[in-house]
């Protein structure tokens, strides 16, 4: 069943709905909770921290995070069954504002310190320490913005569609701009493994 | 040809099924690519690793939180950039989760192996009668033969899907009994949409001068042909079929519920057995996974679906007396369900965990 094999779970990854979820005047007043919030936020809250809790490498920061940009969705019009995807991109957005701007107080010992708990790598020969994470962190903040997000997104599990949508790139250049992100992260990595 | 981009590659690693044919076929047999993908899956690997976090978070907590502050909202709260809202996908991020959207499309593969095999690669003489998963990793995908290069690969008839008004005409158009869906699981509503696709024919006819200068170009000695197959072909018939796609809340395809005539296959002039022999001795096939494929197809009935082991689980279940192969992502976000009855394959495929795709498929009359 060739046709049908292949059309039906290309259907489930590749078609992508899109608005814009800018604000609108229609959004809850001040103090007033969307009628959906309580859904969508069990539904994603956890999503949403584990996306900036990648860039963060803290899951306290990385729910302060999520708290604004759930804040952010209550005030919007952003429909209910496009919020994950609005609310990734808005958190990868925040948390590396936050990492740039010098808001995060904390140095890179007490990022190490305060890491969250880290799963375990599914390339078995991969073993990155802490001090490590922290660096690749330090480095992000100093990517291009487009490729921090690209980056985080995509490993976040956004599809290439995705990111291009939120990015306002082709799919075709998203493998580029994630590609040139990891590339200079690992040198990163390398340089500093070199050093020692 | 000259080499697919660094862009090329990083998605072969993520959405191969997003990569052009040609450029999958180049990479499979350019040493300079693949060693370009290497050291692409080394650093995504490495910074995947580097930036995996796990948010293991008090949910209650968080929301007690959020509605007081969202309640008391006096202060102003910083907005995030607005940007461009995206399509939902149904969150299950209680683990690891490395690579969902790779784990789709690599899913995508999967269900399409079974087509894809069917078209380029393996035809053995059967009648599907149950289907079997073969574990590949996702590298291997990439440097599966491509048979066109050892001969042609013609295929015929109905290969779209189209959409039909209900399940009335599903039936009528596709011949067969359009499943029906007992409890649609939590999250999935309303009426699903009908598609129907018809009979489709793949047609591969041994071509011995082709597949020795491929083989010469790719730096490879072809095994010698046996005698026979030469002009041989090999057919193979599959549909039609018909789907029915419930919409999840994110607009995107939920639940698939589809039913297929099972494929079958036929050859011309020569043993079957001669010609699956001499196609799993082709270059570029991994030899482990061909020695799976000679006993899988050993009694001719059963379908292999490619699988790559290291995105996908595979286990077997009984559906209603059946054996069924149970497919999932390995980051629970993808599951399938499927199994072949009476001559005609059903697949039940979904945003939902194993448990829940298993409910739907033992639930259908």
């Amino acid at each position: 069943m060739p046709a049908f094999a292949v059309a039906l779970p290309a259907g489930v990854i590749t078609r992508i709905g899109g608005r814009d979820g800018v604000p609108v005047p229609d959004a809850p007043a001040r103090g007033a909770l969307r009628p959906d919030l309580d859904v969508v936020f069990r539904r994603e809250y956890e999503r949403v921290v584990s996306v900036a809790a990648r860039v963060l490498g803290s899951r306290d920061q990385a729910e302060d995070v999520a708290q604004e940009v759930f804040l952010a969705f209550n005030r919007s019009s952003v429909p209910a069954g496009e919020a994950g995807g609005w609310l990734s991109v808005a958190a990868a957005h925040t948390a590396l504002n936050l990492i740039r701007s010098g808001r995060r107080r904390a140095s890179n010992e007490e990022t190490a310190a305060s890491a969250v708990p880290l799963a375990e790598p599914d390339v078995a020969e991969v073993v990155v320490t802490l001090e490590e994470r922290s660096r690749v962190r330090a480095a992000l903040a100093r990517l291009p913005h487009k490729q921090a997000v690209a980056l985080v997104l995509r490993h976040s599990g956004l599809s290439y569609a995705e990111v291009a949508a939120a990015l306002d790139l082709s799919p075709g250049s998203v493998g580029t701009t994630v590609r040139r992100a990891e590339s200079a992260l690992r040198k990163e990595l390398t340089r500093h493994a070199s050093s020692h | 040809m000259r080499h697919p981009t660094d862009g090329v590659l990083r998605r072969l690693l993520d959405e191969p099924a997003g990569v052009a044919e040609a450029d999958r076929r180049h990479v499979a047999d350019c040493a300079q690519c693949l060693a370009a993908l290497a050291a692409t899956r080394e650093d995504a690997a490495l910074v995947g690793a580097a930036l995996t976090a796990e948010a293991d978070v008090d949910v209650p907590a968080a929301w007690a939180r959020l509605s007081t502050a969202a309640s008391a909202s006096a202060a102003p709260v910083r907005a995030p950039a607005p940007v461009p809202a995206r399509s939902a996908r149904r969150g299950r991020f209680g683990e690891l989760v490395r690579r969902p959207a790779a784990a789709a499309l690599a899913f995508g593969v999967v269900l399409a192996g079974a087509g894809t095999a069917a078209a380029n690669d393996w035809l053995p003489i059967f009648r599907t009668e149950e289907v079997a998963a073969i574990g590949l990793d996702s590298a291997d995908l990439v440097a599966l033969p491509d048979l066109e290069a050892y001969g042609t690969v013609e295929m015929t008839g109905d290969d779209d899907l189209r959409p039909v008004p209900d399940a009335a005409t599903a039936e009528a158009e596709s011949g067969l009994d359009v499943p029906e869906v007992d409890a649609l699981p939590s999250g999935i509503t309303g009426e699903p949409e009908y598609q129907v696709g018809g009979e489709v024919t793949a047609t591969f006819t041994f071509d011995a001068d082709r597949a020795a200068q491929a083989a010469a170009e790719a730096g490879e000695t072809l095994p010698t042909p046996p005698a026979g197959l030469d002009g041989a072909s090999v057919r193979l018939v599959a549909g039609p079929g018909v789907a029915q796609v419930w919409q999840s809340g994110s607009g995107a395809p939920g639940l698939i519920v589809g039913r297929a005539v099972a494929p079958s296959a036929f050859s011309s002039g020569i043993p079957f057995e001669t010609v699956r022999d001499y196609l799993l001795s082709l270059p570029g096939l991994p030899q482990d996974v061909a020695a799976q494929l000679r006993t899988f197809t050993a009694d001719g009935s059963t379908l292999p679906l490619p699988v790559p082991s290291d995105l996908v689980t595979t286990t077997t279940e009984d559906v209603d007396g059946e054996e069924a192969t149970v497919l999932a992502t390995r980051d629970r976000t993808l599951a399938a369900v499927v199994w072949v009855e009476d001559g005609e394959v059903t697949v039940v495929a979904g945003a939902f965990d194993t448990g829940e795709v298993l409910e739907v498929a033992r639930g259908l009359r």
